[in-house]
């Protein structure tokens, strides 16, 4: 056993100790803090404004005048501040005290998440107008404010239902080619309300008032526990999965391919005679997984840590069920060790890298699985899909953890029922690997195809 | 007897290629035994078998009274043929790693490293890496890793291919003073010269069986070649008087001198007096028989037409030349 740690220490020693390790421990959060800085203003809509005419053909003559309403920039500006007041209300109390200690004011806020309010002109045509040759009018060429955005025909039926029926009409849109979404959307916008302002009118009703009776805004729900009751925060739980398959799947990634880089660099240049001289295979095996185990670990800790600072510092730290860290520490030990053995044995069964590639595609796809997976079975973790796939090995770690950070988790039995199942197919993964890694590593010339790994495992 | 190895009918298979057949060899304790044959003999197989780094198809073995090597790695020390190190490790630290795996204490480490490094004379290579030294120095380093622990049994494959003539003459020396201490040492090699020079007792190998196991001396005494050097104190006086002796079968000329081959039965001291007498000698001598002529007489005699003395004279010579110089 000691030499087995001595091995580990190596092995960690010199994976940890090398710059492309720490590039690729830091590369992760380095990425996610450039997105944060960066995405704001890659994606900043300040540079973008909505602005030119709007051509209007209305026979009902009530939508005009509702339609240049719509799209005055005082009311855009209202509308736009009651959308981000419903959105705050929803959002855990550390964004609403973020928003509201933000030095900007609230419009200048909007503005920087929505761009600047848009700068549209209606222009009425008659109600009797030709509508093809109106449509020529948004092939014209014409610049900034004059620019032609879209042409609009009301149906005459769209403010008041015709014969007395019940069912409204709408309207026509015509655009140029090449029309930004994002204009489009506004208009749209724009004309719903227009044809609801002028229908209530119609029907002579409180427009505000029944803005007032139908608003209901979406809270947070408080989830009850036994002594305890926490808000809950949708956003992280639809989140949640995700994170915990990325950390195992980062994790095991991180520790695997060094360890299979490693191994195929100790029988390249052997080394590995040398080794064998001194432990057993299985020694300098269990010695190999045992160290990048430590690498993986502490990449997983440090991600772990880092995850925990940020709910601590948006008091949302009371989300996270501790035990959810106890079952991923036990899930990622693992798949750790079902994907670092299948690993280990490809490096001592190949040459070279490049070899390696098509034995590794197997367990590529294992560790593709959880993105797939993620989805469905977070929708609905308790459906037989994802019962039935949350025992199945390689991948029932990585799917019992996405039930169990979905809202609705299993029962403790088939957690445990998994993780029974989980250890014995990591007993077998390093079974066949020690099989492979004996016969693997003193073997050298053309490498082996899968049919070959089998023989090899069944003769040692 | 109280054998360091002992393999009885071992046997090992490759697909369809037997790389070993019913293999047996004692090799006694304190006892220094080269291995030798010529390449793809099986000489490598038969002792990564005894390192129990390759498990044996069939046959018993045991290594320091023990049914595996596994059991007394600690007490073993190995260069193998294929050898390598961590090139980016520190020379010192590669030691002190190899010496942790051999089971030695962590507090006279520093010092057995420093000391074992200065006795191969690469005293201050402790900080350097690996990847910056020779081949020949690089060499040494493994050569310390196999006895840094001072092991009961040195196992050495093809320790001198690729050393130049100085680093050869230095690691032979270090394997005596091994020897000397009172480790039991065996070493394989295709150079027999080498075996002839350093070792006790050779075992031969060829196609992955044993063609002879005995002691130099024995060996000597058995194939004795009935052959004399000569060489003439005139190198212009004619041979052909020698001829006419009835003691001699057969006369080569090698490089200026004669090779006097002898009828069988001929006493040698009285042939070498009636030589003396026909013609002055500047030289002569016993010719003494050399593993290669042994090993060729062995393998000829056994393989009958299917290989002839002279291709396999032949292959020897290229590969004693390649394992000299590579």
């Amino acid at each position: 056993m000691r030499k087995v740690g001595h091995i580990a220490l190596r092995e960690f020693a010199a994976t940890v100790g090398t710059k492309g390790f720490l590039i690729g421990l830091l590369l992760m959060p380095a990425v996610i803090t450039v997105m944060a800085i960066a995405s704001p203003r890659l994606f900043n809509q300040r540079n973008f404004r909505v602005q030119g005419q709007l051509a209007i053909v209305d026979p009902t003559g009530a939508v005009t005048s509702e339609l240049r309403t719509a799209v005055d920039p005082a009311t855009i500006t209202a509308r736009r501040q009651e959308e981000t007041r419903r959105l705050l209300a929803a959002a855990p109390s550390a964004v609403r005290e973020m928003a509201q200690a933000a030095p900007a004011n609230a419009s200048q806020g909007t503005e920087i998440v929505l761009g600047p309010v848009p700068n549209l002109t209606v222009v009425a045509r008659p109600p009797d107008a030709d509508v093809q040759r109106e449509k020529e009018w948004l092939t014209q060429e014409a610049q900034d404010e004059a620019r032609h955005l879209a042409l609009v025909v009301i149906h005459p039926d769209a403010v008041v239902p015709a014969n007395g029926g019940a069912t409204y009409g709408t309207y026509d849109l015509y655009v140029p080619s090449g029309l930004d979404d994002r204009i489009e959307n506004v208009v749209q916008q724009s004309l719903r309300d227009a044809i609801v302002a002028a229908r209530t009118r119609a029907e002579k009703l409180d427009r505000e008032r029944i803005d007032a009776l139908i608003r209901v805004d979406r809270v947070r729900s408080v989830m009850v526990t036994k002594g305890a009751e926490r808000q809950t925060v949708g956003a992280f739980n639809r989140l949640l999965p995700f994170v915990f398959a990325g950390l195992m799947v980062f994790g095991i990634l991180i520790g695997g391919q060094s360890l299979m880089t490693s191994t195929i660099e100790e029988k390249s240049s052997r080394v590995v005679e040398v080794l064998l001289s001194a432990v057993s295979p299985m020694e300098l095996m269990a010695g190999k997984i045992l160290g990048q185990m430590g690498v993986s670990l502490v990449v997983l800790g440090l991600y772990l840590a880092m995850g925990i600072a940020a709910l601590l510092s948006f008091a949302l730290l009371g989300l996270l069920d501790p035990w959810l860290l106890f079952y991923l520490t036990i899930f990622f030990v693992i798949a750790y060790v079902v994907n670092a053995s299948l690993m280990v044995a490809v490096g001592a069964a190949v040459n070279e890298m490049k070899e390696a590639q098509s034995l590794m595609m197997p367990i590529m796809l294992t560790l593709m699985a959880p993105w797939i997976l993620a989805q469905p079975i977070g929708r609905d973790p308790n459906s037989t899909f994802s019962t039935v796939i949350s025992f199945i090995p390689p991948v029932n770690t990585f799917t019992m953890l996405i039930r169990m950070t979905s809202i609705t988790p299993p029962p403790l039995w088939q957690v445990w029922l998994s993780i029974g199942i989980g250890v014995a197919s990591a007993f077998a993964a390093i079974w066949f690997a020690a099989k492979v890694f004996r016969i693997g590593l003193l073997m050298y010339g053309k490498p082996p195809d899968f049919a070959t790994l089998i023989r090899w495992a069944r003769a040692a | 007897m109280d054998a360091a190895i002992l393999l009885r009918g071992v046997r090992k298979t490759f697909g369809s290629t037997a790389a070993v057949r019913d293999l047996d060899l004692i090799v006694p304790r304190g006892a220094l035994y080269g291995f030798i044959g010529p390449n793809g003999a099986g000489k490598t197989t038969s002792i990564r078998m005894i390192m129990s780094i390759l498990f044996p198809d069939a046959g018993e073995l045991s290594v320091l009274g023990h049914r595996s090597a596994l059991e007394a790695k600690d007490r073993i020390g190995y260069l193998p043929e294929e050898r390598g190190v961590y090139r980016k490790m520190r020379v010192g630290a590669f030691l002190t790693f190899m010496g942790h795996l051999k089971g030695l204490h962590k507090a006279d480490l520093p010092q057995r490293v420093q000391r074992a490094l200065e006795r191969v004379g690469l005293a201050g290579t402790e900080r350097k890496r690996c990847e910056e030294l020779s081949k020949g120095m690089l060499q040494k380093v493994q050569f310390v890793a196999a006895i840094l622990h001072e092991p009961d049994l040195l196992i050495l494959d093809e320790p001198f291919s690729g050393l130049d003539p100085v680093s050869t003459r230095q690691l032979r020396d270090l394997i005596l003073a091994e020897h000397r201490r009172g480790a039991t040492i065996l070493f394989s090699t295709h150079v027999m010269t080498q075996a002839e020079e350093m070792c006790q007792h050779v075992v031969m190998i060829h196609r992955g069986r044993k063609v002879l196991d005995e002691d130099i001396t024995a060996i000597r005494r058995q194939y004795d070649p009935r052959a004399i050097r000569f060489e003439p104190l005139d190198p212009g006086a004619d041979p052909t008087v020698l001829r006419s002796l009835a003691e001699v079968e057969r006369i080569d000329r090698i490089d200026g001198s004669y090779e006097i081959h002898l009828v069988a039965g001929t006493d040698p001291g009285s042939a070498m007096q009636r030589i003396t007498m026909a013609i002055a000698p500047a030289r002569i001598e016993l010719s003494r028989p050399r593993l290669e002529d042994v090993f060729i007489g062995i393998v000829a005699d056994e393989a009958g037409a299917g290989e002839s003395a002279q291709q396999l004279r032949a292959d020897l010579r290229d590969l004693g030349a390649s394992g000299a110089t590579a």
